[in-house]
Formats: structure tokens, C-alpha cells, sequence
């Protein structure tokens, strides 16, 4: 009864969630169009200035390695190519709500974000390591995967003696916020991010990437997130109260021809 | 003062100094200190050994267990610490739950840990290692105290 309660309120939260902003939206469409021009894109992005002075920002960072100077949204197209505009663009969407503390994991602010960019930095590194097509979209379900914490911090925090309970009984945490608040943290990253139109791919990336095994279908894109999100959490980077609690699955292992050595080699590679 | 130690890389300090780590899953935190000069270590490292990524570790020694602990050592040495009065104390090595053995990168790393100590005669003064939980280290040279916060609560190793 009582988590019946709880869905009805986590199920408010998701649908007052921060909106995608118009420009964002409007890109990730012309991404998906088989023939979009430049000049419809410079027109998405001119309805949002402050997002396009972010996106070019994030377009001269380190991270992209472009040796010169990209100063105008017709450039970052024509030197990135659409697909990494729109991943830039999901990006600074992104950061402006992900940046903040999480309570109930016991996130600092900033971290929940370190952790997304580290997942997915290793979900590209891991890809590249088992020469595996990745698809591009790999980037922007590494970054969003755990967004779900944010609406769910909040009510892990109330309920912590009830969840602490259920897992010592040996479950999972995200088994535990199941069966205390009637819905997990992937669960509900994946509702807001079909609130916020993104392609199919990407939501059942976030929706299953603690359970890759339950997905109906099989996507190395989810697989590798995954693998990704595990190794960095063992590695420190945004593991939270949790801790540990999370049970990688031999499936995705075997079917990845994961071994140890990729593991630690893409481990190394990813801390700064 | 308080001198944060974070992921693949180790620092020294004197009486005054409180070494922290945080965020200790599947890595190795080691702690060494010197009862008598004062001195002590603490190393955050990531993974077991370094020939999976040598130039890393040309770098970044602290970011690997059989380059970093060498190097925790020397670092106490060169401060005044002596081998005889070395206290040694571990914690983390944290693995995932299940058997999936690939992800057991803190067993790897313990048992590389525990093969160095072995070679070099040094035993381990106290461990709280393995299981699933995100551990944090405070820990005061001038006491020699490590404090270890896990799962909520806070206690002395």
C-alpha cells in the first residue's frame, strides 16, 4: 500500500521534471531527419543563446581535442558533424541538472556529475577496446543514465531504514528501491527521458542498465553502459551509499567477450 | 592539516596533518606510519598491476598497487620512517556483488598487495577489506589513528 503511495508521488515528480529546452528538442529531431541543413540547425540554436554560448564552450574544451577555435554553431557543425552538436547540446542540458547533490545516495554536488561523464568516457573506451560497433548515441546514454537518482535521492532518504532492511536480505540496491518505493532509479530516468522525446535506444539503455538481461531484445549500446556504469562505481567515481550493492551480469559479460584485462586496461584510461 | 589523497595517487604527511581518501570501492587504500619520526603514507590505488598500462604508470605510479605501494614506502622512507617501526593497515579492495570474477578487481588487487608485503617480510597491522561497501580514511599522523567511515557509521582500524 504504502509504495503504491510512493508511486503516485515519485510519479508527480517525473512529470514536474525540468523540461528539454525547445532548441534542444528541436536538434535531436533534425538528427534523426536524413537531410538536415546547416542553416535549420543555426536556426534551432539561435532561439537559445545561452545554450549555444554553452555549447560552443563545451566545443573548445579539452575533452573534443579540436585544434582550432570553433566560434560560430555553422562551424562546430561542419568540424563535429551533427551528431556531436546534438550530443553537446544534450550535454549542457544535461550538466545544468545533474550538477546538483543528491541526497539519499549521498552524492556531493558535482559528483553524480563527475560519475555520468566518467560513464561515459568508459562506454566509449570500452567499445573501442572490444572493437565493438557502438552506436553514437553511446555518449549520451552514459551521460544520462542515472538521472533517475535525481527524482528518486529524495525519497530513498525518507524510506534509507526500510531500504537498509530489504537489502539485508542480500538484494541489489536498485532491487531494494523496487520493492520499498515500488519503482527504481533506472525505471524512472527512463520515463523522463521518454518525456523528453529521446530516441528509443537511449531510454532503454537508461531503463535497463542495471538489468541488461531483462531488456527483450539484446543492444551492445546498453550492454556497454553497463559494464561502463559497474567499473566506475568500483573505481570511487560517484559511488555513493550504495556502495557496491549491484550485481554485474555474466550474460553481457559473455556476450561482450569481456575479460578481465579490458576491464582494468579501460579503467586505467579513464581516470584523468 | 587536511590533505586529500584522491583516486591513483598517494601522499605523506607530518604531525598535524590528517591524509583522507574517499570514495574506497574496488581499490586498494594503504597507510603506513612511523610511531617514532611521525611520519606517514596513505595510497589510493586503482588497480593491480601496471603492466596494463605502462606508460600510465610511468606518470602515475600511485595508480597501480605493485608500482604504488613500492613507492609509498621509499616516500616514508625518505621522510624519516624506519622499516622496523613501519605500522601497515588496509582497507577497501571492495568487489561487486555475485561471482562474476572479471569484476573482482579488489581480490586482484589484495592479492597483489598481500604477495609484496609477503616478499618484503611486512605484516599487516589491521584490514577492514572486501565486501561491497564505499569506504572513507581519515587518518592523523601525528596519532597514527585511521578512522574508517563505511555504511554509516564511523570507527578506528
Amino acid at each position: 500500500m504504502r509504495s503504491n503511495m510512493r508511486i503516485d508521488q515519485i510519479g508527480g515528480v517525473i512529470k514536474a521534471f525540468p523540461a528539454m529546452p525547445g532548441a534542444a528538442l528541436k536538434l535531436l529531431t533534425l538528427a534523426d531527419a536524413p537531410c538536415a541543413t546547416v542553416q535549420q540547425i543555426e536556426d534551432a540554436l539561435r532561439q537559445d543563446p545561452g545554450l549555444t554560448a554553452n555549447v560552443l564552450k563545451l566545443a573548445n574544451s579539452a575533452y573534443f581535442g579540436i585544434p582550432s577555435k570553433i566560434g560560430s554553431v555553422r562551424q562546430a557543425v561542419m568540424l563535429l558533424g551533427l551528431k556531436r552538436l546534438v550530443q553537446m547540446v544534450v550535454t549542457t542540458c544535461a550538466g545544468a541538472v545533474i550538477d546538483r547533490g543528491v541526497p539519499g545516495y549521498d552524492l556531493p554536488a558535482g559528483e553524480l556529475w563527475r560519475h555520468s561523464l566518467a560513464v561515459s568516457v568508459a562506454a566509449r573506451g570500452l567499445a573501442a577496446e572490444l572493437k565493438l560497433p557502438a552506436a553514437d548515441e553511446i555518449f549520451t546514454a552514459g551521460l544520462l543514465h542515472d538521472v533517475g537518482k535525481l527524482i528518486l535521492g529524495h525519497f530513498v532518504q525518507e524510506d534509507y531504514p526500510e531500504i537498509e532492511r530489504a537489502l539485508a536480505q542480500g538484494m541489489t540496491f536498485e532491487a531494494a528501491e523496487a520493492a520499498v518505493l515500488g519503482i527504481d532509479h533506472a525505471e524512472i530516468g527512463a520515463r523522463v527521458l521518454a518525456q523528453w522525446s529521446l530516441p528509443e535506444n537511449i531510454v532503454h539503455a537508461v531503463r535497463w542498465h542495471h538489468a541488461p538481461e531483462k531488456f527483450g531484445s539484446v543492444d551492445i549500446m546498453l550492454d556497454v553502459v553497463h559494464v561502463a556504469n559497474m567499473l566506475c562505481l568500483m573505481i570511487g567515481i560517484g559511488v555513493g551509499r550504495e556502495g557496491l550493492l549491484h550485481e554485474p551480469s555474466p550474460i553481457v559479460t559473455r556476450r561482450l567477450g569481456l575479460g578481465p584485462l579490458h576491464l582494468e586496461k579501460v579503467a586505467s584510461q579513464t581516470l584523468q | 592539516m587536511n590533505i586529500t589523497v584522491s583516486v591513483g595517487d598517494m601522499k605523506t604527511g607530518r604531525t598535524g596533518d590528517i591524509l583522507v581518501t574517499h570514495a574506497l570501492g574496488s581499490c586498494l587504500g594503504l597507510m603506513v606510519f612511523d610511531p617514532v619520526a611521525k611520519v606517514g603514507g596513505l595510497l589510493h590505488a586503482m588497480l593491480p598491476l601496471s603492466s596494463i598500462n605502462p606508460e600510465k604508470a610511468k606518470g602515475n605510479p600511485a595508480m597501480f598497487v605493485d608500482t604504488g605501494v613500492p613507492l609509498l614506502f621509499k616516500s616514508v622512507y625518505e621522510m624519516g620512517g624506519a622499516k622496523e617501526r613501519l605500522i601497515v593497515k588496509a582497507a577497501g579492495c571492495g568487489n561487486p556483488m555475485g561471482k562474476n570474477e572479471i569484476f573482482k578487481i579488489g581480490e586482484r588487487n589484495y592479492t597483489i598487495l598481500k604477495k609484496l608485503l609477503w616478499k618484503n617480510n611486512i605484516l599487516l597491522k589491521a584490514e577492514n577489506v572486501g565486501g561491497t561497501a564505499s569506504r572513507t580514511i581519515h587518518f592523523e599522523v601525528d596519532t597514527g589513528v585511521v578512522l574508517l567511515s563505511c555504511n554509516g557509521s564511523k570507527g578506528p582500524l
